[in-house]
């Protein structure tokens, strides 16, 4: 369903991303991960079109989207949330969502649809997602003020709203204690079972290796390995790109003994 | 008893400018332009009765869409720029606005003599309420009644989606844009309806004062005109029509004996503003520090800058 054929991004002298090659398959969970600087967010912000690429070509749905804004990709179907959390901190819990799920309304027959018709469907809609977020009671809440935990549960619902099926979230888990992290994942795998496929950047490797269906190790803006999480996890090119790195990122070193 | 009418008619003049300011501040953007699209309103509104005969109250919406569609085309390239640069922008804009109305001469025969704009020396004679007998009462009533409508569209729109999607679009730009919704038609339609009240106050303006000139809208119109939302905050309307009485009333008219040192005052109090209450005055129970405050920033993280738990 996406496609990154060759796709590359500078800034400067420096090669964050470097003719990174990659196929999303409808349905799945891929994960992508990588060491600290690797380019995996840089190569969220190219999907959701934040940066534009140096080189190569992005296919969404057979259509190359290299060229468009960040709200046409996500009319196309590509939603997203951040590594540092951006909501909209004024607003409610409920506006967070519903500005999401609002905006999918759009030309005359979305203004008929919302003048004239109401909006029962759509506000159905969000208020599932707030249920399936645990947010419901907090619907009237100001976002900036929902612990950090919530925060990221309302991003994901936020991304979810839009109703695009690919969904890019960017470590999820960061900053999440392992309760939260084990809801985060029947929360992914709830949405992929509703037919989203899920791009995971992530760190946190536990959760990569159970959810992800596929995952793709980056380097130095470059893809290193690619496979299912146990392939990746033998492959010993990760192994030192793991273990040499200078944070010596101990997480995988854990996963990699388990 | 003159005196505060003629006062209260210029509060709810500076309520609706003020209003027209809130719109744009909405989506995150500080415009200078409002006195632009203001000046626009007064002289259409103006000629049309004087020049072409038409009643006020055909005037005054004509003046307001002449306003909104000058603000729609202005809009789309200045609203490309954002922050410092869209301030200088459209403070630029508002000068040539300016500038063209000190140049503008376009006058035509009336009943009584020519009438129309004259270039420097400025378009009098715009004497529609005392040549169809409205008393100051009635004039009034009929500007108060203009507020309480836009304040009343305005309470509704805050309510709907596009309320809440201006709202996004001020808050993060960055997240508004990835959630799906098209910045440029955010920023633009905010910058239109508020061009179109800037217009109709305008066109009250001008039949009040009867006669206008380019020197009535300087900067420090456009100052006054963004002073008030962000004084009274943009959580409630009221805050902004309590702000306007606040600095009309009391700043401006009660303090007159200081002569011009009140425009220092009136910086200082805007900036003591910025610093105490940012985000408005009226925004929170005055009792409770610190809960008007905007929230923190997050730092930037750079990427991977986050760990795992």
């Amino acid at each position: 369903m996406l496609e990154l054929d060759n796709i590359s991004r500078y800034f400067g002298g420096v090669k964050a991303v470097d003719g990174l090659s990659l196929r999303v398959q409808r349905g799945e969970i891929l994960g992508l991960i990588g060491p600290n600087g690797s380019g995996k967010s840089t190569t969220v912000n190219l999907i959701a079109g934040l940066y534009a690429p140096t080189k190569g070509t992005l296919r969404f749905e057979g259509r190359d989207i290299a060229a468009l804004p960040p709200h046409r990709r996500a009319e196309l179907g590509i939603a997203r949330t951040f590594q540092n959390i951006r909501l909209f901190s004024q607003l409610t819990v409920w506006q967070n969502v519903w500005a999401a799920r609002v905006v999918r309304e759009t030309g005359w027959a979305g203004f008929r649809k919302r003048w004239l018709a109401g909006a029962g469907a759509a506000r159905d809609e969000a208020e599932q997602l707030l249920e399936f977020s645990g947010l419901a009671a907090k619907r009237d809440h100001l976002a900036g003020n929902l612990a950090f935990g919530e925060q990221r549960r309302l991003e994901l619902a936020r991304a979810a709203a839009s109703g695009a099926p690919l969904l890019l979230l960017d470590e999820p888990a960061a900053g999440m204690n392992s309760e939260e992290i084990d809801e985060l994942d029947q929360r992914i795998r709830a949405l992929r079972d509703q037919g989203r496929t899920i791009v995971l950047i992530e760190h946190h490797m536990e959760l990569v290796m159970g959810v992800c269906d596929r995952v793709a190790v980056l380097n130095f803006g470059r893809k290193i390995a690619e496979g299912t999480p146990a392939a990746v996890q033998d492959d010993p090119e990760v192994r030192a790109a793991y273990l040499g790195s200078d944070e010596g990122d101990d997480m995988m070193a854990a996963a990699l003994a388990a | 008893m003159d005196f505060y009418l003629g006062l209260a008619q210029v509060i709810g003049v500076h309520t609706l400018l003020g209003l027209s300011a809130w719109c744009v501040l909405h989506t995150g953007q500080v415009s200078l332009a409002q006195g632009g699209f203001f000046a626009i309103g007064a002289y259409a509104a103006g000629m049309l009765t004087t020049m072409a005969g038409w009643p006020l109250l055909l005037a005054l919406p004509v003046a307001a869409l002449a306003a909104a569609a000058v603000a729609v085309a202005v809009g789309f390239p200045a609203l490309r720029v954002k922050g410092l640069m869209l301030v200088v922008a459209t403070m630029a804009f508002a000068e040539i606005v300016r500038l063209v109305f000190f140049n503008f001469k376009w006058r035509v025969e009336g009943p009584n003599g020519p009438v129309g704009p004259d270039a420097g020396l400025g378009f009098g004679g715009i004497r529609y309420f005392q040549t169809h007998g409205w008393t100051a009462w009635d004039v009034l009533a009929l500007i108060w009644c203009l507020v309480a409508l836009v304040m009343l569209a305005l309470w509704a729109l805050d309510r709907s989606r596009i309320g809440t999607l201006w709202r996004a679009v001020g808050e993060d730009e960055v997240a508004a844009q990835s959630a799906g919704i098209a910045l440029t038609a955010a920023k633009v339609s905010a910058f239109g309806i508020g061009g179109a009240i800037a217009g109709l106050a305008g066109g009250l303006f001008s039949h009040t004062t009867t006669h206008i000139e380019h020197g009535n809208f300087t900067i420090l119109l456009a100052t006054f005109a963004i002073a008030y939302p962000i004084l009274g905050g943009l959580k409630s309307l009221a805050g902004t029509v309590v702000a306007v009485i606040f600095i009309q009333g009391v700043l401006v008219e009660g303090l007159r004996f200081l002569g011009d040192w009140r425009s220092l005052l009136f910086g200082a109090l805007i900036l003591l503003v910025m610093l105490v209450r940012p985000s408005g005055v009226l925004t929170a129970p005055l009792w409770k520090r610190g809960t008007a405050r905007s929230p923190v920033k997050r730092p930037r993280a750079v990427e991977g800058e986050t760990r795992h738990a």
